[in-house]
């Protein structure tokens, strides 16, 4: 997501300056040569189109929405690029910690998957919430989840996180299912 | 260096900043949704319908601009300067790569002392990676001349404890660096990340 809100906004810069210096340079050659034909943007014609085009037209209204859909995935892209390391306190003065959601859900994962009865496990982190999702043939929700609870918390102890996620663990059992 | 800045330069080593490209991005994607909705908005007659039946380039709007033909040039012409302007800034900002400053230890003229950012980042590579549970390290000097970090990526393998790493670092690979080159503080960001490549898992 990063790489791309940074493509993007280089493309984004290129256009705003592209688009600048035509608009510049489109009105200073009218202005110094005044019945000269435009230089390079035939914006004439266009002015002729956008003159006979009414707001209700299709095409309008088309441009409208895809404009709109742009705009609303430049922001959520923008919004999605912002960081998402995981701070762990500080050791001592000038540094600082920080570990990915990733490796920290691949820690929690572990510790889940060795537990006894446990099939298999997906776990999701981020600095504020740990999910995990675990799968057990032979214990049921009721009797595994504590467990697992306390197994990731033990995990969480174990790392000095700078603020500590809140947990949530759903066991997935055939069991429950009768 | 104060604790505080200190703390800021290390805190800002952590990742490479964004901020500038995701503002930007943000502003623009804005402005396209708010034109997208107005034009919407227009077109569906929610302003009137006589507005709804204009065309885009209305008649009343370009005799107004042809009313203020010095003032309506000078406003496009100085528009499009400024945004030339802003285009090439955002796109070179876009572009330009991390700075990798060197560390001026010694300023004093005909005694000189730097340490490339190359030579400090390895170093500090091969000290980390001696710690036991750290498969492989990656340093780099990061921030301005002014105020230069070092980012440091460990990769540790399974079943490390993060706390001993977390400890050692600063007891070992970093206070080994401050030392050698005589200096108080170092700002130094640590990102930690489990290797994949550990031994396989025995069940």
């Amino acid at each position: 997501m990063r790489f791309l809100v940074r493509f993007l906004s280089t493309v984004l810069g290129l256009a705003v300056a592209a688009g600048g210096a035509l608009l510049a340079i489109e009105v200073g050659w009218r202005w110094w040569q005044p019945g000269r034909a435009p230089l390079i943007v035939p914006w004439e014609r266009w002015r002729e189109d956008l003159a006979a085009l009414p707001w209700t037209s299709t095409s309008v209204r088309v441009t409208a929405v895809i404009v709109l859909v742009a705009g609303l995935l430049f922001v959520l892209f923008a919004l999605a690029a912002g960081s998402r390391a995981v701070r762990m306190t500080d050791p001592a003065d000038g540094i600082c910690v920080s570990t990915s959601p990733r490796a920290l859900a691949r820690l929690v994962g572990l510790a889940v998957r060795a537990q006894a009865n446990v099939t298999g496990a997906s776990v999701t982190a981020s600095a504020r919430k740990v999910r995990v999702r675990a799968t057990s043939r032979l214990e049921n929700e009721e009797q595994l989840r504590p467990r697992l609870l306390e197994t990731v918390a033990t995990v969480l102890d174990d790392v000095p996180l700078e603020r500590r996620p809140k947990v949530s663990v759903v066991v997935d059992s055939p069991k429950d299912r009768r | 260096m104060s604790r505080s800045t200190a703390n800021r330069v290390s805190t800002r080593a952590l990742a490479r900043s964004h901020s500038a490209e995701r503002t930007l991005t943000f502003l623009l994607g804005l402005v396209a949704v708010l034109a997208g909705a107005a034009a919407l908005v227009v077109g569906q007659g929610w302003l009137g319908e006589f507005r709804a039946r204009r065309p885009l380039l209305d008649p009343i709007a370009v005799s107004w601009l042809a009313g203020h033909q010095l003032y309506a040039r000078i406003g496009a012409v100085v528009l499009g300067v400024l945004l030339f302007v802003l285009g090439l800034w955002w796109f070179f900002r876009s572009l330009r790569p991390e700075r990798r400053p060197d560390l001026a230890l010694d300023e004093t003229p005909g005694a000189e002392l730097t340490v490339t950012a190359g030579a400090l980042a390895g170093a500090v590579q091969a000290d980390a990676e001696a710690i036991a549970g750290v498969t492989r390290a990656r340093a780099r000097a990061v921030g301005t001349s002014a105020e230069p970090a070092l980012r440091v990526t460990l990769w540790l393998s399974e079943g490390t404890d993060v706390r001993r790493i977390w400890t050692d670092l600063d007891t070992y690979v970093l206070a080994r660096a401050r030392e050698a080159l005589g200096l108080d503080s170092l700002p130094t960001a640590v990102c930690l990340e489990l290797d994949t490549t550990g031994p396989a898992r025995v069940r």
